[in-house]
């Protein structure tokens, strides 16, 4: 009794029965689908055919397995997120800093920040390529645009979140401006930047894919769409689905784990929460 | 009770997962069997009256099951269905044969170097229906139109004329040993990063051959890279009858444009009557965007830089992959690369939205683009 | 307070601080900034700002010319798109609440699910809009109807994901000690749901749409590339660009960003009419 209460009372245990159902569902429409249909891999192929192709030595493309393939093309797309998560962290970090010191530059800016989200941004490629001249450097300036929204949002979200009595704590030590800033808003902002890092890291890994395909020159993006063109094996492109998506969750919990490492107070503070919980 | 639904879950997972690893098992023994009957059933169709291009074609325009990629590659379908006075609008085909296979199209557009061969042939990839297809070839259709070319800027070719004349004669030198040799050729795309199969890109390569060797009519021809007048002159009336432009200004400038404002024959002559040497070269680190990803389409370029021939001539080339969405009449415009491969009716089309982009060489002679459709569909 | 006191409040203090004066700033700001914007970009400033030409960012007059001369054709691709944004965005919100209500009442397994949910976000859309149109070969044998529902799935698949998180957390994220009035009223699950909880979520719903407003019309956009049939503000956005027609191209990005910005302005109004009226 009390090791079947033990075993139920583990955290992981639902996350088990989530996967495990998911994997049934799966598992039945691809049965469905491998009588129904004449190309079942293209539509939805069984888990361990996918996962076989892991392990398969079988050259798909130039020598290169198809596992050697996805790891390859995704180092270059990951590299190119990387640069423009960073980009565009530091330029959404900057513009709320802007907004957050002029009331006017937040009227003004605001709003087109908002709109730039509504921008068809692989539309506007071609534009973008003949401003930065490169592929490469419009691929990551594409991928940072789409990303420094999250982060803006948030982080001035956390500046305007710092309560009145600080502000009047700091008053009364005759603080300088840039004092204020560096002693409250910014440290207090952290968690609230934080916020905005988690949400931008899979964006900004789905952006790279995207802007991928802008040329045919590898990357995940480009591997996707040339597998999709059925010249090379289809399970590359299924393979790169369940790749993207495991990336883009992991980047957003090794946001979370920075956060941690850089802010323990905050880890203690969630445990004592939790402790006054039970 | 709770301990009864965790073993019944368990043993429901079992069930499912054994059934499914039987169902994917048995999923794939009986595809051979399959096809079998399929061929016979074609032998009987081919005795019986076959269909003409024209019954086929309105039959399948009529159930609005006429496919193609759009994108600049569909005036050629437009010219057959308006020959055959049928609605110009098809459906979109995405770039495998999918639609093809399960009948969503009954008529699909497939490149005879590409589609036809996955259609046809069952390596990976390839969707195994051998003969039991038949195809509307372009070229008899009269409806045949210029596809791959190398055009560059008209700014580019006049300030680096040497460079243009050398960056020819190596690309038709390697262009000339890869239709003598398609099989070395497609080993050579294979190793240069392709994007297809060790075996498509072999058939790829044969096909490619036919098309850089013979001309609409049939005719063996003589200048790889020629630019013939009849051809050019077909596929500029066809691109005016079927580009349309939402742009007046450009609509306008599209209906005036001749055949000197997208081509020009002299860097060719000159290229191939000279011995190989250029001096002179303006620039000598050059890059050249191919109009799809790496694969034996491109077969002349890969081979000119594998042998050597680019640096014979003195020239540095870099071979860029196309295939997004940045096309290669942009990137050829705004300077990211020197030359490009594109088909001549992309190239009208962006010379009359505003660029001033030009022919130097025609590599393809005929028309690669036909229409694919099962015997069994039109009885 | 002493502070204030001290300050002489000067006349251009106070016009700041009046309230009227501060919401039409909110509205005339922006507005001055996009003229000066427009003028810029009229009279080529923008241009050699930016080191490019007319021809890859045609003028303003020219791009407005051309929606002018095409509007019937612009209608029709515009229809399309919006059909599929509001659609999906309806059904993945709709799909998404109610995956919430579900956690919300089971939170020991919901919030798992929920982790799940959010993992489908992380797949680019480039790989679900080909799945999605693989999917619905067999719905219909009219490719327009097959292409439509295609689209539609992956823009609510966009819109579950955010709508399910945010409305879980105002579900469940309620104010200090009102769980436990609920509970020393012996109110039951439902009625605490419906008294206490929905309310409660509805500021959040707002959090959500207003992040599902534009990924619904990004991603309607980008579906549109790969589905069979050929309408679209965004199957436009991209013939045009590959054709290299980019005053034609430009016309149909504007056109996209007005949609964004009218489903946007409708959600803000409608936001400040519910809430006005909870208040």
């Amino acid at each position: 009794m009390s090791i079947r209460k033990k075993i139920t009372s583990k955290p992981w245990l639902p996350m088990l029965i989530w996967i495990i159902g998911i994997i049934l569902v799966w598992e039945i429409a691809a049965t469905i689908v491998s009588v129904t249909k004449r190309t079942p891999e293209n539509v939805l192929p069984h888990l361990y055919q996918i996962f076989g192709q892991i392990f398969s030595t079988k050259a798909v493309s130039s020598g290169k397995t198809a596992t050697m393939l996805v790891l390859d093309s995704a180092s270059k797309t990951l590299f190119r997120a990387a640069i423009g998560f960073i980009t565009g962290t530091v330029l959404g970090f900057v513009l709320a800093l802007i907004m957050k010191i002029s009331k006017l530059a937040e009227k003004t800016i605001f709003p087109y920040l908002m709109l730039i989200q509504m921008v068809p941004i692989l539309g506007m490629a071609p534009i973008i390529l003949s401003i930065t001249g490169d592929i490469n450097t419009s691929r990551i300036v594409i991928a940072a645009i789409l990303t420094f929204y999250p982060v803006a949002t948030n982080t001035l979200a956390g500046f305007n979140a710092v309560e009145r009595e600080k502000y009047d704590l700091m008053y009364s030590y005759a603080a300088s401006k840039y004092t204020i800033y560096k002693k409250v808003l910014i440290p207090y902002s952290i968690p609230y930047f934080f916020t905005g890092l988690k949400i931008s890291a899979p964006m900004a890994i789905t952006a790279s894919i995207l802007v991928d395909t802008l040329q045919g020159d590898g990357g995940l993006g480009s591997m996707l769409s040339q597998s999709l063109k059925h010249a090379m094996s289809i399970y590359v492109f299924w393979l790169i689905v369940f790749f993207s998506a495991f990336i883009g969750i992991f980047s957003s919990y090794f946001m979370g784990f920075l956060e941690k490492a850089v802010l323990p107070h905050k880890r203690k503070t969630k445990i004592k929460r939790k402790d006054d919980a039970v | 009770m709770k301990k009864n639904t965790g073993k019944l879950i368990g043993l429901l997972c079992v069930s499912v997962l054994t059934v499914s690893g039987l169902g994917g098992c048995g999923s794939k023994a009986p595809a051979p069997t399959e096809k079998a009957p399929e061929a016979s059933s074609d032998a009987k169709t081919e005795q019986a009256a076959p269909k003409t291009n024209e019954d086929i074609l309105v039959a399948a325009a009529q159930a609005g099951k006429v496919g193609n990629w759009g994108l600049g590659n569909e005036y050629e379908v437009k010219a057959l269905l308006t020959k055959y006075g049928q609605d110009t609008s098809y459906l979109s085909q995405a770039f495998d044969m999918d639609g093809f296979d399960d009948d969503s199209i009954t008529l699909a557009s497939a490149m005879t170097y590409n589609e036809l061969g996955l259609v046809k042939n069952d390596y990976d990839g390839g969707y195994g229906y051998g003969d039991s297809v038949n195809v509307i070839d372009m070229n008899d259709e009269g409806v045949a139109m210029l596809e791959d070319n190398i055009f560059t800027t008209k700014a580019f070719a006049e300030a680096n004329p040497n460079t243009v004349k050398a960056f020819l004669y190596a690309s038709i030198k390697g262009w000339e040993y890869a239709a003598q040799n398609p099989d070395e050729a497609s080993k050579i795309c294979f190793n240069y990063g392709s994007s297809v199969s060790e075996d498509h890109q072999k058939y790829m390569a044969s096909e490619v051959k036919k098309l850089v060797e013979t001309d609409m009519s049939g005719n063996a021809v003589s200048d790889i890279g020629n630019m013939d007048e009849a051809a050019m002159k077909q596929t500029l009336d066809l691109a005016k009858q079927y580009i349309k432009l939402d742009d007046s200004v450009a609509a306008d400038k599209l209906s005036t444009l001749t055949l000197d404002d997208i081509r020009n024959t002299s860097y060719l002559t000159e290229a191939l009557a000279s011995d190989g040497k250029f001096d002179n070269l303006e620039k000598t680190d050059v890059s050249i965007q191919l109009k799809w990803l790496p694969q034996a389409q491109f077969m002349g370029y890969y081979v000119a830089l594998e042998k050597g021939y680019y640096d014979e001539v003195g020239l540095n080339v870099t071979i860029v992959p196309g295939g997004g969405d940045i096309s290669e009449t942009t990137a050829v415009n705004n300077g990211t690369v020197d030359f490009g491969v594109t088909w001549v009716s992309n190239l009208i089309a962006a010379n009359a939205g505003g660029m001033d982009l030009l022919e130097v060489a025609q590599i393809y002679q005929r028309s690669g683009l036909v229409l694919v459709y099962k015997n069994d569909n039109f009885k | 307070m002493s502070r204030k006191l001290k300050r002489k409040k000067s006349l251009w203090y106070r016009i700041h601080q009046n309230e009227k004066v501060q919401s039409a700033e909110t509205v005339l700001l922006p507005l001055l900034f996009g003229f000066l914007f427009m003028i810029m970009w009229q009279t080529q400033k923008l241009h050699t700002l930016l080191h490019t030409d007319t021809f890859t960012l045609p003028l303003p007059s020219r791009i407005l010319t051309i929606i002018a001369d095409n509007s019937d054709k612009i209608m029709l691709n515009v229809n399309a798109t919006v059909i599929v944004t509001l659609a999906g965005l309806v059904a993945g919100s709709l799909i998404g609440y109610g995956i919430a209500v579900l956690a919300a009442l089971f939170p020991k397994w919901g919030s798992c699910g929920l982790k799940i949910i959010a993992a489908f976000n992380a797949i680019p859309i480039v790989a679900l809009a080909p799945v999605m149109t693989n999917w619905t070969k067999d719905v219909s044998n009219h490719a327009d109807i097959r292409s439509m529902v295609a689209k539609i799935m992956v823009v609510t698949i966009v819109c579950i994901a955010n709508m399910s998180i945010n409305a879980y957390r105002g579900l469940t994220e309620l104010k200090p000690f009102s769980e436990d009035l609920m509970c020393s009223y012996a109110a039951s699950k439902r009625v605490t749901l419906i008294k206490l909880r929905l309310p409660n979520s509805v500021p959040y719903i707002f959090t959500a749409l207003k992040v599902a407003v534009p990924s619904s019309v990004i991603s309607a956009l980008v579906s549109e590339y790969f589905a069979e049939y050929i309408v679209g503000v965004g199957r436009q956005i991209r013939e045009n660009i590959v054709l290299a027609q980019y005053s034609s191209a430009w016309a149909y990005i504007v056109v996209a960003c007005l949609i964004g910005i009218i489903m946007y302005a409708v959600l803000m109004i409608a936001q400040s009419f519910m809430l006005k009226k909870r208040a």
